[in-house]
């Protein structure tokens, strides 16, 4: 998949979690970004993305990433 | 030995040892003492209350000692909160001047109103060395804020005696702490949790590890038990249900006390995490900010603790050194009979003096009792307790509509205060439930109201901190109720539970 549709794609898995429609996450996005970005959300959001694309991240993947873009490159590994 | 002494000690006899690890840096004893004696220069009042803006930075910890050391009372402010509820914290505590690392959110609002804000980020390190202040051990060391059901904070004063008792109480049960240690500190300066990863470890010698305050907390608390030997911690139960799914891969060989506290702690979890910590002792650690961090503690014994779980709870265990704790019913008398439920009520040496200018409040909460041949001022919790044959106290419920919210306590009855506030509907109700990691939340229920619930919860973030804003808000035409009228809460609950 390319890497913009996966950024669409989590883009909106993001409005959800955040209950926020007008969210755009771009490839720094991190935790300070967002209001509400805490331990929950940021659980919720790894469940909510690893069910959409059918995939599980180990906890030192989860660990390692910096912002919203490091995310995304390894969904795009992940899914081949 | 008072707390101060033992600090002043342990920078001498450690001076080249390191003190902390803060944005991934490490600090000396010797620099944390020159970095205290700097603030100390700072502050030219005495007996007073100090705002301290409560940042995760190393500069931060020296004002906090900076404060007790000149001779004050420290009362932390999250900068984050919203700023009306941090001037009601300020105008409470008769605050003049507040430290901060670094400039703040709300840092125009509270100049405005004729503050010093003082910032101690850049202080250049002095020359000497901190010195005892010389104050009396009943004066206030720090007040740290609680949720309050009349919508205003309710602030829980600690005397340098409180916090030397808890000290002792502390050491007498880990007597093994030493320089060779180091402790995670996670929490927020306005828990009181907080107080009990920096405090004893700077007794003795020991490394203070901070997670900074806009990480994503369970991930880089887990990454400095990873990465760091990390010896001592106290996590709450919900940290770990964020962990959960990877407990098979992880392994912390150096935690040698993994203690469980701010929450009830069920078992189950407590099983499956002993597998990642193989070297290290598990304890459950009780007690509310009024009695000074924790007055009880339980030992988990993988071995024969599973069949002491009440409602797959751990017990809350004994009192610690000095604490008298005792079982009483509504007219505060005692239960005697064998496994009775009561209020746990406790006295001692940690307990504070009372809540700040709240008569009323005291009057509710405090209360002398002759218990045992002794007269004593006993200290109601508010939670339902018995105690089990080997004498180990189990809590089972609260006797009101008190909540624990990542640690913190919430009142839910203040957010029902300021729903009702916004909407001017009377039937409001603001209920706990399980998310489905297992950790609580809270959804506010709405009778028949018809504006827009976005704006209910705009304003509940203007007045309120972020771990008591509803993850959810409904309307429904009418609240249910139980047979003798009241709300049924239970219900509503349950209801929350499947709307999440």
């Amino acid at each position: 998949m390319e890497l913009a549709e996966i950024f669409k794609q989590v883009n909106e898995i993001f409005k959800d979690i955040f209950e926020e429609d007008d969210i755009v996450i771009e490839a720094e996005t991190s935790a300070k970004d967002i209001d509400g970005w805490d331990s929950l959300t940021h659980m919720q959001m790894i469940t909510a993305v690893e069910k959409h694309f059918k995939i599980k991240f180990e906890l030192n993947e989860i660990l390692n990433f910096k912002n919203a873009g490091d995310m995304c490159r390894l969904i795009q590994t992940k899914l081949g | 030995m008072m707390l101060l002494e033992q600090i002043i000690k342990a920078c001498e006899s450690f001076s080249e040892r390191n003190a902390f690890f803060t944005g991934e840096q490490y600090y000396t004893y010797r620099e944390f003492a020159a970095a205290i004696a700097a603030v100390v220069e700072q502050v030219h009042e005495r007996n007073s209350l100090i705002g301290l803006i409560s940042e995760d930075d190393f500069a931060t910890y020296a004002s906090l000692f900076g404060i007790l050391f000149s001779g004050n009372g420290f009362v932390p402010i999250n900068p984050d909160s919203p700023p009306e509820r941090n001037l009601q914290i300020i105008r409470q505590a008769g605050i003049r001047t507040i430290l901060s690392s670094r400039p703040f959110k709300s840092q125009n609002e509270l100049v405005e109103v004729g503050l010093r804000c003082v910032f101690t980020g850049n202080l250049p390190p002095a020359k000497t060395v901190p010195a005892l202040p010389g104050v009396s051990e009943e004066s206030t060391a720090y007040i740290i804020f609680t949720s309050g059901s009349t919508g205003i904070p309710k602030g829980v004063p600690i005397t340098r005696k409180n916090i030397s008792a808890f000290i002792n109480a502390f050491f007498d049960y880990f007597g093994n702490i030493d320089e060779r240690d180091s402790f995670l500190q996670m929490y927020d300066l306005t828990f009181d949790a907080s107080v009990m990863h920096y405090l004893p470890a700077l007794c003795r010698g020991a490394c203070v590890y901070t997670v900074p305050r806009h990480e994503i907390k369970y991930l880089y608390a887990y990454k400095l038990l990873s990465e760091h030997p990390i010896s001592f911690s106290l996590l709450m139960p919900s940290t770990l249900n964020y962990l959960r799914p990877y407990f098979k891969k992880i392994r912390l060989n150096d935690l040698r006390y993994s203690l469980f506290g701010g929450e009830a702690v069920f078992q189950q979890i407590i099983q499956e995490w002993s597998d990642c910590v193989p070297n290290a002792r598990i304890f459950n650690a009780y007690g509310p900010t009024e009695a000074s961090i924790f007055f009880m503690i339980y030992e988990w014994d993988p071995a024969k603790s599973g069949r002491k779980a009440f409602n797959g709870m751990v017990p809350i265990g004994k009192p610690m050194k000095d604490t008298v704790v005792a079982l009483v019913d509504e007219n505060l008398n005692p239960v005697t009979g064998k496994g009775a439920t009561g209020e746990l009520v406790m006295a001692g040496p940690q307990l504070t003096p009372g809540y700040l200018n709240q008569p009323g409040k005291n009057r509710e909460t405090f209360f002398t009792m002759e218990y045992q041949g002794e007269s004593g001022r006993f200290y109601r919790t508010g939670d339902l307790a018995f105690k089990d044959e080997e004498g180990d106290y189990m809590f089972c419920g609260r006797a009101d509509n008190q909540v624990q919210i990542q640690g913190f306590r919430v009142e839910l009855g203040e957010i029902e205060h300021h729903a009702r506030k916004f909407t001017k509907i009377p039937n409001v109700a603001a209920v706990a439930f399980q998310n489905e990691v297992g950790s609580v939340q809270i959804h506010l229920f709405l009778e028949s109201y018809s504006g827009k619930k976005k704006e209910v919860n705009e304003y509940l973030k203007a007045k309120l901190p972020s771990y008591m804003i509803p993850a959810g808000i409904s309307s429904l035409e009418q609240l249910p109720v139980s047979s003798n009228g009241k709300i049924d809460r239970k219900a509503l609950a349950r209801l929350a539970e499947n709307l999440h």
